[in-house]
């Protein structure tokens, strides 16, 4: 499961399912999502390798949906890593559209 | 008429008290303790080592290991300095002292006071000081310390005439001597490195060109060249207050405190405060080892307030070099009469926006509309992170 740093919700305004806006409007965006090219476990979905880096630990994981009444639904799963540089990173997982993300 | 008065060397001969034979050979004042380790003034002899002063002490004692070290009194000289201040004062001359050993004065209030001419006032100067100065007279500050430092000990050198004659007597003149002026002081060398000896040269150039390679000292130095100065200010008129304390022995750390808090108390006991708070005092001290001490301590705010006095006067106690024999403490400003009320208007708060908004402003002109953008919280609780927040335009 690799989410490409191109796909369509990184491209977008904030990412995934947040819809589109003008240049000056997601210049001007905090913590927009970012591609990110992760290997997960087939079984429970668990990140292995995000960006080439493999995963030490699983700190923490949470599911966000949001706006399901909404033409643009949001539906998430979050996890937070540590690899095994030290870095602490937080991914997600599109469980509408598919691809990965990295988000601070 | 600006009217000079130069005392080379004048925080050395003080130093050096009654030791006067070593003024005859290579001497240079010692660093003062906790400063950067440079030489300050200098003998004649020295300076044909050529050792000069604010010289790094190792290169100084590296030219001349004979080099005598003369432990600097900071104390005696303001003493001395003040003495002299209030002689020239005394002829009624408004004095702007620029440092110990150099001050200027209008002449033009006192020609008539004194016969009419400059010559009698220059003589009158002379009278009353009875010390060996140099002095000299010109149309700008600048000019008249350039004629001074060209006088000899007994015969002044007078410049008349007006700013054209000024720049004309400068214009032959070494721009070592722009080293007289704080702002200017750094100039001579890059312009001794460009071929560029005599003031005349930096006064025949285009005013903008001097501006655009060496700054605003570059510019002073300009109009100095050109015979023009800004006004003298004249200091305030003194108003001595101290108080003195002879330690029984050398004292240190806590007993010293005391001492301390026994000086606060007598001088805010004073009658001559007449209630005011006080701005700034200086605190001296008397060493041991020989040599004084001597650290001007301005307060956050005006203070009447013994507690708070001497918390932030201990502070600069423990920075005493060596055990003390006498202690001294001096006002040297006063503020407004004891009182606790604050102003109405937050003013400096307006003062930091009015900065803040200039800022901004310069920083859009060079960079764009987004230079200077904010962080708004459009959702702070929201759980996805990218609506938290937004970047606006600053203002």
């Amino acid at each position: 499961m690799v989410g490409g740093p191109g796909g369509r919700g990184a491209g977008a305004v904030g990412g995934p399912g947040v819809g589109v806006a003008s240049a000056a409007a997601r210049r001007h965006r905090l913590a927009t999502p970012r591609g990110a090219r992760v290997r997960a476990d087939e079984r429970d979905g668990r990140p292995l390798v995000v960006d080439g880096r493999e995963v030490d630990a699983v700190r923490e994981s949470w599911l966000v949906e949001d706006r399901w009444w909404s033409e643009r639904p949001l539906r998430r799963r979050y996890w937070e890593v540590v690899t095994t540089c030290g870095r602490n990173v937080v991914v997600f997982h599109d469980l509408r559209e598919g691809g990965w993300f990295r988000q601070r | 008429m600006v009217v000079c008065v130069l005392i080379p060397r004048f925080q050395l001969t003080v130093a050096v008290g009654d030791r006067e034979e070593l003024l005859g050979a290579p001497a240079a004042l010692a660093p003062e303790p906790g400063r950067e380790a440079r030489v300050g003034e200098v003998s004649l002899a020295a300076e044909a080592f050529g050792v000069r002063a604010g010289m790094p002490l190792g290169e100084a004692l590296a030219r001349c290991p004979s080099l005598t070290l003369v432990p600097p009194d900071p104390a005696g000289v303001a003493d001395a300095w003040e003495r002299l201040l209030v002689r020239l004062e005394s002829i009624g001359a408004a004095v702007e002292p620029e440092r110990p050993g150099l001050a200027c004065f209008e002449a033009q209030g006192l020609v008539r006071l004194h016969g009419g001419t400059l010559e009698r006032v220059l003589a009158a100067t002379r009278r009353v000081l009875r010390h060996p100065a140099r002095l000299g007279a010109g149309p700008s500050r600048f000019c008249a310390l350039a004629a001074a430092t060209r006088a000899r000990a007994r015969r002044p050198q007078v410049v008349l005439g007006d700013e054209r004659a000024a720049r004309d007597y400068l214009a032959s003149l070494p721009v070592a001597l722009l080293r007289g002026r704080d702002e200017t002081a750094a100039l001579p060398e890059p312009l001794a490195r460009l071929g560029i000896e005599t003031l005349g040269a930096p006064a025949a150039l285009p005013r903008a060109d001097v501006a655009d390679r060496f700054g605003s000292p570059g510019l002073l130095a300009w109009e100095l060249a050109q015979g023009r100065d800004g006004r003298l200010r004249a200091r305030e008129e003194p108003e001595r207050l101290e108080e003195e304390l002879e330690l029984p022995e050398a004292l240190s750390g806590a007993q010293l405190d005391r001492a301390l808090g026994l000086l606060v108390d007598r001088l805010l006991a004073r009658r001559e405060r007449r209630g005011r708070t006080l701005r700034a005092v200086v605190l001296a001290a008397t060493l041991v080892e020989g040599g004084t001490w001597r650290e001007q301590v301005p307060f956050r705010e005006a203070l009447s307030d013994p507690l708070r006095m001497r918390l932030a006067l201990a502070q600069r106690l423990a920075l005493l070099p060596a055990p003390a024999e006498r202690l001294r403490l001096a006002v040297v400003r006063f503020g407004p009469a004891a009182t606790d009320q604050r102003s109405l208007l937050d003013e400096a708060a307006v003062a930091r926006r009015a900065r803040l908004r200039e800022g901004v402003r310069q920083a859009r002109a060079a960079a764009g509309p987004d230079a200077a953008l904010r962080v708004l919280a459009v959702d702070p609780d929201s759980r996805v992170p990218e609506r938290r927040a937004v970047l606006t335009p600053f203002e």
